[in-house]
């Protein structure tokens, strides 16, 4: 491991701190007054400024400097978190996490929104109250921000050191021994008496001595006059105390912070010896300490059998910390120990073990392998379904051996793929978190006030899916504040709370994540919607719509109900694109609105994006599969319900509505020639912009779970066509992109580069 | 034979700078996260040496180095405190805990090493 | 403990003389009271002061008592610790081992 890697490592401890910061903050906004609540806080930033520190990235650590500060007064109770302090609290979490983002990715933070957040934590820090209130009497002092170069060769002050801020106190001699080489050596005398505190802090009085000779050339008198009779004797007091006489070119400097460590628990006495006045004997110590410090390092091997196979148990772990799964080994280390002293266990320690349980053992592995090991279960999967394919084929024995072992092979394999699913997993909780952001961000700008609450963040869900998330939540948040909740003057005009209340849930339904997003506010104006869509010729001046389908009307492309576009809610861009990019991740969405009551917009996502539930379908002799997400209804066409117009559009009338047809084997060029709509199969697609298409195929083969393979990374990219996946036959069947073949249909032709021809073959994947 | 030091820190980041710093001195390295795990892993360890950071969750530094320091069996062991805080206030506190030493980051490895080698024989 | 009428009695120090030990080696002497004593420090590699605290008080302790109180043999490491903190221990070694 490098410290590149392990930079890597710190930036993912940021984000983890930040989530910590920012839900501990978002808890004391909420009344939350638990001690360990704001000790999480402070620990939080206290950690992102430890590591910035290592790693020399200054704003950083001068900003988590000021934070900290103010929230150590927090933590000693100098300073009540109030909604008022706790406001400037989470705008400094953001700048914080800005912070962060620019030392990893380079750039910056706009220095003037830091160096404001920076004055009001001073003032806060100070006992200044942001709302200009009375301030407590008691002023802390902040302590200035000073960033602290990792290597400051600056002159070390003299312990004890004074209250000097963060800079950091160097005792090393190197650095300023070079200018001070030139000094004219002199002698210092040092008189040493240790206490018996300096024993019992793991101090040793040898130690010191012999850094002390380092200095300089030395000779010593052991005073052991203090030395009781032995059977009046503490074995642990301090009896024994020093003259030393010093010969160095150092300074005093030097001298004392040998006993940087020691000084509490010792009388200390430096001083240049201005003439041999002392009679004492003093004993010349030349000698090479090698000694002292090779063979001090030997191991005392008293310890029992069952201590030393702890020991190589612990050892054991050591070599594999090499690794970055050192913690996870120490804690089965750690368990083989409580294993071997069951008996012994104590009620206390079965409450630490409980609580090292509670947190939930990991480990971090690296995606790239977890992709591999979901590749292999997916060419697993493959594989199965062919041999249980070529065994039916060749077997008619229903009730053999062999059907029997595949059905039990079929069973683990899903089971197999469903826990290597599970390990892409990943609770919703981070991007939920980065709403909460958002949603004070807008609010502000906006002037409105607005809490969001959320609900169900631990369900978990792929974390590819997890990845695409957040950018249409991230529109829909906007647009739920800035558009979905009234001013405070409205609502409180209406009865309603003048906070208005942003809700963000995630449960897991029937194999699918559903997320909502609920507001209160004044719902959707059906009137307005209603009519932009006719302004905007969506539809017709007289066509009859149900509330939902009006509702339904803002997913329309270009919808935009905003008087004035704002930076807000995205550049003119609507909920149309929300739309696209949940259905882009194979999910849907729907609105409901109460009017004078709020929206909610409803998410359902699948909860990966390595399999898909397909329905198997028939075009042209070839095999395509077609995102059963997409698909809102199959049905026979009859020929009194088709209709041509133009050269070759063709609509169907379904239920008193006309709905165009899609061929989609001319469309991907299988055939030229138009396929016989009676003859096959319509299924009613939902597309981009709420368009309901009939997708013609020849035939239905079935629905079945398939495993996606990427088409651009075994072949190349084909136009209308999303991916591939490998049928129990050993045939590739290509997954249909439904919007892309919908888009075509309406005239915008696919970029074809190469012909898709239908002899085409696939590389071999995997 | 290796010295072995044993460290206690909540933060992965300096967790690894300590385990690569100390592994590349030629020491031998027990990492824990906590005071609890810190005081658990002790009596496996036997250290010669103990690095510490402050503050850390369940049970902080001072309660950590106070654990150590009533254990009949490893009292004796070398603490230093590994901590951002330079105020006297907290260095104090970790004294009267029975720290031995301390070392004020940003983390050094020098310095690290420097202040290891000042309390071990 | 039936070697404590004995006249001469033998005590080999353990290799980490620490804080720790300082109370054991003073009870382990104690018991030894009242008897010639030949002590083996070869396998010391660590001293601290508290042990030599006790060393030296029992050293004197013997001295009174009128009985022997010799190191047969010393590590190179407890010799120079001793040299280091100033204490000389010349006259407690055994002959053959004298610089």
């Amino acid at each position: 491991m490098d410290m590149n890697e392990i930079k890597e490592i710190f930036f993912q401890e940021c984000e983890e701190q930040l989530a910590e910061l920012e839900s501990g903050l978002l808890k004391l906004n909420d009344g939350d007054r638990d001690p360990e609540t704001v000790n999480a806080v402070f620990r939080a930033v206290h950690s992102i400024k430890g590591g910035a520190g290592a790693f020399g990235l200054d704003d950083l650590v001068s900003f988590a400097h000021v934070f900290e500060t103010t929230l150590d007064c927090v933590r000693s109770n100098k300073l009540e978190p109030s909604q008022d302090v706790l406001k400037v609290m989470l705008k400094s979490a953001d700048i914080l996490a800005d912070l962060v983002t620019a030392s990893r990715d380079g750039g910056s933070v706009e220095e003037g929104r830091s160096r404001g957040l920076v004055k009001e934590l001073e003032a806060l820090a100070r006992g200044e109250l942001p709302s200009g209130g009375a301030a407590p009497a008691e002023a802390p002092k902040p302590q200035p921000a000073k960033a602290a170069p990792a290597k400051a060769a600056a002159p070390a002050p003299a312990a004890p050191s004074d209250d000097s801020g963060f800079q950091p106190i160097p005792f090393t001699f190197e650095g300023f021994g070079e200018e001070e080489q030139t000094l004219e050596p002199s002698v210092f005398e040092v008189i040493f008496k240790p206490r018996r505190e300096l024993y019992a802090k793991g101090n040793e009085a040898a130690l010191l001595l012999r850094d002390l000779s380092r200095v300089g050339e030395m000779s010593i008198n052991c005073d052991v006059d203090q030395l009781p009779a032995f059977d009046k004797m503490d074995p642990e007091a301090a009896y024994f105390s020093w003259t030393i006489l010093v010969k160095t070119s150092k300074g005093e400097q030097d001298i004392r912070s040998v006993f940087e460590f020691a000084e509490w628990d010792c009388d200390l006495d430096v001083k240049v010896q201005e003439s041999t006045a002392e009679e004492l004997p003093m004993i010349p110590v030349p000698f090479d300490l090698s000694a002292l410090d090779d063979e001090g390092a030997e191991e005392d091997n008293e310890s029992s059998d069952d201590h030393s196979a702890m020991e190589s148990a612990a050892a054991a772990a050591v070599a594999a910390a090499e690794t970055a799964s050192n913690v996870t080994r120490l804690a089965a280390s750690r368990a083989e120990k409580k294993e071997s002293q069951a008996a012994a266990a104590a009620a206390a320690a079965a409450a630490n073990a409980n609580a090292n349980n509670s947190a939930g053992q990991t480990i971090r592995v690296d995606l790239d392998r977890v992709d591999r090991l979901i590749n292999l279960v997916g060419e697993l999967v493959i594989n199965q379904a062919m041999l249980s394919q070529s065994v039916i084929e060749n077997d008619n024995n229903g009730t053999s051996s062999i059907n029997m072992g595949l059905e039990e092979l079929q069973q683990l394999t899903r089971e197999i793929q469903d826990s290597v699913m599970a390990i892409r997993a990943q609770p919703v909780k981070p991007v939920f978190q980065r709403m909460s952001r958002i949603v004070r961000e807008v609010a502000d700008m906006v002037g409105k006030s607005i809490r969001l609450v959320t609900e169900g963040e631990n369900t978990e869900v792929d974390k590819t899916v997890i990845d695409k998330l957040a950018e249409p939540l991230t529109h829909m948040i906007r647009n739920a504040v800035d558009h979905g909740i009234e001013s405070p003057e409205k609502r409180e005009a209406a009865g309603k709370n003048p906070e208005g209340t942003v809700k963000l849930t995630a449960k897991h339904r029937s194999g699918r994540i559903v997320i909502e997003l609920v507001d209160d506010g004044a719902g959707i104006n059906r009137e307005r919607v209603r009519q932009k869509a006719i302004d905007n010729d969506l539809i017709a001046a007289d066509s009859n719509l149900t509330d939902e389908e009006i509702d339904n009307l803002i997913f329309m492309p270009g919808f935009s109900t905003a008087d004035k576009i704002s930076d807000i809610s995205g550049r003119g861009v609507g909920m149309d694109v929300v739309k696209r990019s949940i259905q882009a991740l194979g999910g849907r969405i729907t609105i409901s609105s109460r009017p004078g009551q709020g929206s909610t917009f409803t998410m359902s996502l699948p909860l990966t994006l390595a399999v898909l539930d397909g329905m198997v379908v028939t075009v042209a002799g070839q095999t395509l599969v077609v995102p059963l997400t997409a698909i809102v209804e199959t049905l026979q066409p009859e020929a009194s319900s088709i209709h041509s117009f133009g050269a070759n559009q063709r609509l169907i009338s379904i239920r008193n509505s006309f709905c165009p047809l899609v061929d989609v084997g001319r469309i991907l060029n299988f055939r030229g020639t138009q396929a016989n709509p009676v003859e096959g199969v319509a299924l009613l697609v939902e597309s981009e912009g709420g368009g309901q298409r009939a997708l013609m195929v020849d035939a239905i083969q079935g629905q079945r779970q398939v495993v996606i393979k990427s088409l651009e990374a075994n072949y190349t990219h084909v136009p209308g066509i999303a991916a591939a996946t490998i049928l129990g036959d050993g045939r590739v069947a290509l997954i249909l992109d439904v919007d892309a073949v919908v888009a075509a249909s309406r005239g915008q032709s696919l970029r074809q580069d190469g012909v898709l021809k239908s002899d085409m073959s696939l590389a071999a994947t995997g | 034979m290796k010295k072995k030091v044993l460290t206690v820190d909540d933060s992965r980041t300096i967790r690894n700078m300590l385990l690569v710093t100390l592994n590349n001195a030629g020491f031998e390295t027990i990492q824990a996260e906590d005071g609890i795990e810190g005081l658990e892993v002790l009596e496996e360890c036997n250290p010669d040496v103990i690095v510490t950071d402050i503050n850390m969750p369940r049970l902080d530094g001072f309660g950590f180095i106070e654990g150590v320091r009533r254990n009949e069996r490893y009292r004796a062991v070398p603490i230093l405190v590994l901590t951002t805080e330079s105020d006297a206030e907290k260095k104090n506190r970790a004294r009267q805990a029975g720290a031995t030493g301390w070392i004020v980051k940003p983390f050094d490895p020098a310095k690290l090493i420097d202040a290891i080698e000042r309390v071990t024989a | 403990m039936a070697s404590r009428k004995a006249q001469t009695e033998s005590l080999t120090l353990v290799s980490v003389l620490d804080l720790n030990e300082a109370s054991v080696l003073h009870g382990q002497l104690t018991n030894m009271r009242g008897t010639d004593l030949k002590i083996d420090a070869s396998g010391v590699e660590r001293v601290g002061v508290q042990c030599v605290q006790v060393l030296m008080a029992a050293a004197s302790a013997w001295e009174q008592d009128k009985k022997e109180f010799v190191f047969e043999k010393v590590s190179d490491a407890f010799r120079k610790t001793m040299q280091l903190i100033g204490i000389d221990i010349e006259h407690l070694l055994a002959k053959e081992i004298r610089q």
